[in-house]
């Protein structure tokens, strides 16, 4: 796609999003309820909030020490009897499931919720195989069964109301219509029961590993991904090469965070260390663990000290609850893998600067995503050093410059800075310019180019004919003699 | 005697000046002298947050030159000094000289609020309105500048007002600059949300620190001739007949 | 099979990226890494706290437990004895039905606490069969590990109740702690619609945090026991609010959680 017309799919999206009421009612629901309840959550740590700051060192030490923490990680699991794969790509890590799965002649498996499978596209060379994937978390599920993408980290069929989860099950399942909230539940409870007791391999994320001891730790409400990982023979966990912390203290206060990040608990449903297979002498649990270790990208973005920060989320996706743009557009408009604030920092480091600059432009700058990140991290930074790096093109990352027409703008208006006579000279001109435009009750109400968008649904003040810097003086000498 | 050098940005100088009257009457009644240097200009934020860094050194150090011999800058906008306080001395990594510098001049630059609140500690401004009052948040004075209870301070000592909080009053407003323009739909729909919160408050006016913010707000408000008065805490602050922008 | 070399370049393209070189690697290991075997002095001192306290202090804990319980829609019930557990299994039996099939079955860990509670006897009258999940692999072949390991699986499909013990309970979080043993299998307390734990007063914890210090430190268990390689916390039945954020209880797993606690 030309980087016109990404810029153009993706305010399209936005502009449906922002009309469809479904959708709006649903984003309202996950940001006034979740967003404020994670603010008071982080209130009510023992530590306070400041755990945050804490919890943001250990991520940055972590970081700038990854081949120490992720050789010892792969060391420990391998003491534990697991397998451990590092995968440079998301094309070697699918590659390396599917070796796995011919070997055990998978035929069917089941997941836990995992962002990073989406990543690397897992489910569709799975099914290319004639392997039967499915997906358990209850909303994966149902964007399963209608075939669509997550529109949130941890909530992800939050677009869809109860109706339409009932018309897809009626439709899907070939079970009577219902739209009660605990009867649905039941159906896919039922249905996904057989296939975990069918399954031959489960395949998981890993929320947070602990390289010290050599576990992961994968964590759902649902209990789904304890199921996906206890019932079947194997077992392989795909994580981020980033998804790890040094010692059992540090994961104490990372996860605590990321219970109440992600949904404004204390602690998880059902939480699950794991460090290898179960022994011969266990009477369930998988035989054979694998850890996929993945980079795809991620080594790129360590080698840049500005960006390295964001390889400090633990994919909590509390920004995304409080984001007023995500609370407008949800995740689909974003079309990517990562949504929200996160989405808009890591995308375009992923996918490209020039392809996803939409992402990282169409921020406000709020600010809120800082405060509510569960580690702290500075996402507004790096929205703007990603502008920076778009406005001057970076062969680091062979991103062209966006606009060259902008940079002229910017130039321009630099050189009047820089030239006070000129700039006085320059807005008088353009107060004087202005009359050109209609006007209502003394407010501006259409103008072209630039404005064009800011005047399609509001007006806009225009400059006034004497302005501050020529009343200073009579202002104060005024005072100054009465 | 107390002296503070204006920075008066760009939007209150050509669009909003009675919001810099009402800051000199204001200063005024409060016995505070000041001083406004002709030669001020923009302080570069627009292209800074584009991403046109060098454009936006060249602001920086325009005001760097125009204002270091200054003692004291007050300027009624909390975006425009976290651009100074914060972000000038990233713009200048490579140039220690001009990072000092910059350092130097954002310790002396303050916002109105937290210049009258925290360094003058006036909390009564002697100010009077008759009406209700809500307050919107502007993103880069709460979030970046930690200013927030100083401008509530100040309304709260208003004789005559009632002030209400709306909901979600720390909520962006949608303008976040070339933001509101380069993607309308969006920022619309913000706007949208803010304004319904203003007129659910049940408030007469709506008070903020920010000009853009209010800007794109009262903008919203004319065009579907809504009748909530929107002003500068310096307006609401100058005296018994501050108008509305 | 992994070979050596796809992981020594994935390293190498680390330390490139970080722009530091393999020799400083293990100075900087010995910095960010803890003695797994030397706990901190807030860790030692957070392990004797536990190890000092005495039956008030576990009942005040059980206390906070109770209370903490309710929003997690988990089952907390303190009782004098085990003959209590067994009776009100025993009812529980009586007053529920599967969910799945249509014949009523118990299935437990072979576990001091649990085997004590004599369920068998117990549920005799009812005529309920109470399966034992674990077997003993000395001397067993692959084939026969195989068919005992599926034995054992059709037992935890086919129950309904599973009954199992737990290592911990954590106050704070409502928490059940499970290390993965031999003779405990994971999924009594996973595949039966309702999980019933029995412990004793003195395994109640506060928080993760003493957890957390007992996983890296305590003077009675074997390191190997300190973090196995499985362990499971649960705080509550199974839930979920995918549709419309709507809480529903009973995704997967138990929909019903009972936690016996017996004081003594």
């Amino acid at each position: 796609m030309s980087h016109d017309a990404a810029t153009k799919k993706y305010a399209q999206n936005a502009a449906s999003a922002i009309k469809d009421e479904i959708l709006q009612k649903a984003l309202n629901k996950i940001q006034s309820g979740l967003g404020k309840a994670t603010a008071l959550s982080y209130q009510n740590l023992d530590e306070g909030p400041d755990l945050r700051l804490a919890a943001h060192d250990i991520r940055e030490k972590t970081i700038n020490n990854l081949d120490v923490v992720l050789t010892r990680l792969a060391a420990k699991i391998r003491e534990n009897g697991g397998r451990v794969y590092f995968a440079r790509t998301g094309e070697q890590a699918v590659e390396y499931c599917l070796k796995i799965a011919r070997q055990h002649h998978v035929k069917q498996v089941v997941k836990g919720k995992s962002m990073v499978t989406e990543e690397i596209r897992l489910n569709p060379a799975f099914e290319a195989r004639g392997i039967e994937v499915n997906e358990t978390d209850l909303g994966e599920y149902i964007i399963q069964l209608a075939g669509e993408k997550p529109s949130h980290i941890i909530a992800p069929a939050a677009h869809k109301t109860r109706q339409q989860v009932g018309r897809l099950f009626e439709r899907k399942l070939g079970v009577p219509y219902t739209e009660d909230p605990p009867e649905l539940t039941r159906i896919a409870r039922k249905a996904l029961r057989e296939k975990f007791l069918t399954a031959d391999m489960g395949i998981s994320g890993c929320n947070l590993a602990c390289a010290q001891t050599g576990h992961i730790t994968v964590v759902s409400n649902e209990g789904n991904i304890r199921m996906a990982t206890t019932l079947p023979k194997v077992h392989v966990a795909i994580m981020g090469m980033e998804r790890v912390v040094p010692n059992l203290e540090d994961h104490d206060i990372l996860f605590r965070l990321l219970s109440r990040g992600a949904a404004a608990q204390k602690l998880g449903g059902c939480v699950s260390y794991i460090g290898g297979p179960a022994g011969p002498e266990f009477p369930d649990g998988p035989e054979e663990f694998h850890l996929v270790i993945l980079d795809n990208g991620r080594s790129r973005i360590l080698a840049d000290p500005k960006f390295r920060e964001i390889l400090c989320c633990i994919r909590c996706s509390a920004c995304l609850n409080v984001c007023p743009v995500y609370g407008k557009i949800g995740g689909h408009a974003y079309d990517a893998t990562y949504c929200g604030p996160i989405g808009a920092v890591l995308t375009p480091l992923m996918e490209g600067m020039n392809q996803a600059k939409d992402l990282c432009l169409g921020e406000s700058l709020c600010g809120a995503c800082q405060q509510a990140c569960s580690v702290n991290i500075d996402l507004p930074r790096m929205l703007l050093e990603l502008r920076y790096r778009l406005a001057y093109g970076d062969d680091q990352w062979e991103t062209q410059p966006v606009s060259v027409a902008e940079k002229t703008i910017h130039q321009a208006w630099a050189f009047l800075a820089g030239h006070p006579a000129l700039y006085r000279a320059f807005l008088r001109t353009f107060a004087l310019g202005q009359k050109i435009f209609p006007t209502s009750r003394g407010m501006i109400t259409k103008m072209p180019g630039p404005g064009a968008g800011w005047t399609r649904s509001r007006d806009i003040q225009p400059l006034s004919q004497t302005p501050f810097r020529k009343r200073f003086k009579k202002l104060n000498a005024k005072k100054a003699h009465g | 005697m107390t002296h503070a050098t204006l920075f008066i940005q760009c939007i209150v100088d050509g669009m909003y000046p009675e919001v810099g009257e009402a800051m000199v009457s204001l200063f005024q009644r409060l016995g505070i002298t000041m001083d406004y240097p002709e030669n001020q200009t923009c302080c570069g934020q627009p292209s800074f947050n584009a991403g046109y860094r060098k454009e936006a050194a060249k602001a920086a150090k325009h005001y760097i030159e125009t204002f270091e011999d200054s003692e004291t800058i007050v300027c009624p906008s909390g975006s425009c000094v976290s651009m100074v306080r914060h972000h000038y001395p990233e713009l200048f990594e490579n140039e220690p000289a001009w990072k000092a510098r910059a350092i130097a001049v954002g310790k002396r630059t303050f916002e109105l609020t937290e210049y009258l609140v925290d360094v003058l500690h006036i909390e009564n401004t002697g100010a009077y309105y008759d009406g209700t009052i809500t307050y919107h948040d502007s993103c880069h004075l709460k979030r970046y500048l930690g200013v927030a209870a100083q401008p509530r301070t100040l309304i709260s000592q208003v004789r005559g007002a009632t002030f209400v909080e709306m909901k979600g009053c720390d909520t962006c407003c949608g303008f976040g600059g070339a933001f509101s323009t380069k993607y309308p739909d969006i920022s619309t729909a913000m706007v949208r949300e803010k304004v319904k919160n203003i007129l659910d408050s049940g408030a007469d006016a709506v008070v903020g620190c920010d000009m853009g913010c209010l800007m794109n707000i009262k903008g919203y408000l004319t065009r579907n001739t809504l009748n909530v008065r929107v002003m500068h805490i310096a307006q609401l602050l100058a005296g018994k007949k501050a108008g509305a922008v | 099979m992994q070979t050596n070399t796809t992981e020594t370049q994935f390293i190498k393209t680390l330390r490139t990226a970080l722009g530091i070189g393999q020799e400083s690697a293990g100075a900087r290991a010995a910095k960010i890494f803890t003695d797994p075997k030397d706990p901190s002095p807030e860790q030692a001192a957070i392990v004797k706290t536990i190890k000092s306290r005495r039956d008030k202090d576990h009942m005040a804990l059980l206390h906070h437990l109770s209370r903490e319980a309710v929003p997690l829609n988990l089952n907390v019930i303190p009782v004098k004895d085990k003959a209590q557990v067994s009776k009100a299994i025993a009812n529980l039996v009586k007053e529920t039905g599967p969910e799945w099939g249509a014949k009523k079955s118990v299935v437990q860990w072979d576990h001091p606490l649990v085997n004590a509670l004599d369920l068998k006897t117990a549920l005799k009258d009812q005529n309920v069969p109470v399966h034992t999940a674990a077997f003993d692999t000395t001397g067993m072949d692959d084939l026969t590990r195989s068919k005992a390991r599926d034995r054992v699986r059709r037992q935890m499909i086919d129950s309904y109740i599973g009954v199992t013990s737990a290592d911990f309970c954590l106050a704070d979080t409502a928490t059940l702690v499970m290390k993965s043993r031999p003779k405990e299998a994971r999924a009594v307390s996973l595949l039966p619609s309702i999980h019933v734990a029995v412990i004793g007063k003195e395994q109640m914890l506060t928080n993760l945090k003493e957890l957390y210090a007992l996983l890296k430190y305590d003077p009675e268990t074997r390191e190997a026991e300190l973090l196995p390689h499985h362990m499971t916390l649960i705080s509550g039945p199974s839930k979920t609010a995918d549709i419309e954020l709507v809480m529903v209880h009973g995704a997967h797993g138990p929909r019903k959680l009972y936690l016996y606690v017996i004081t003594g």
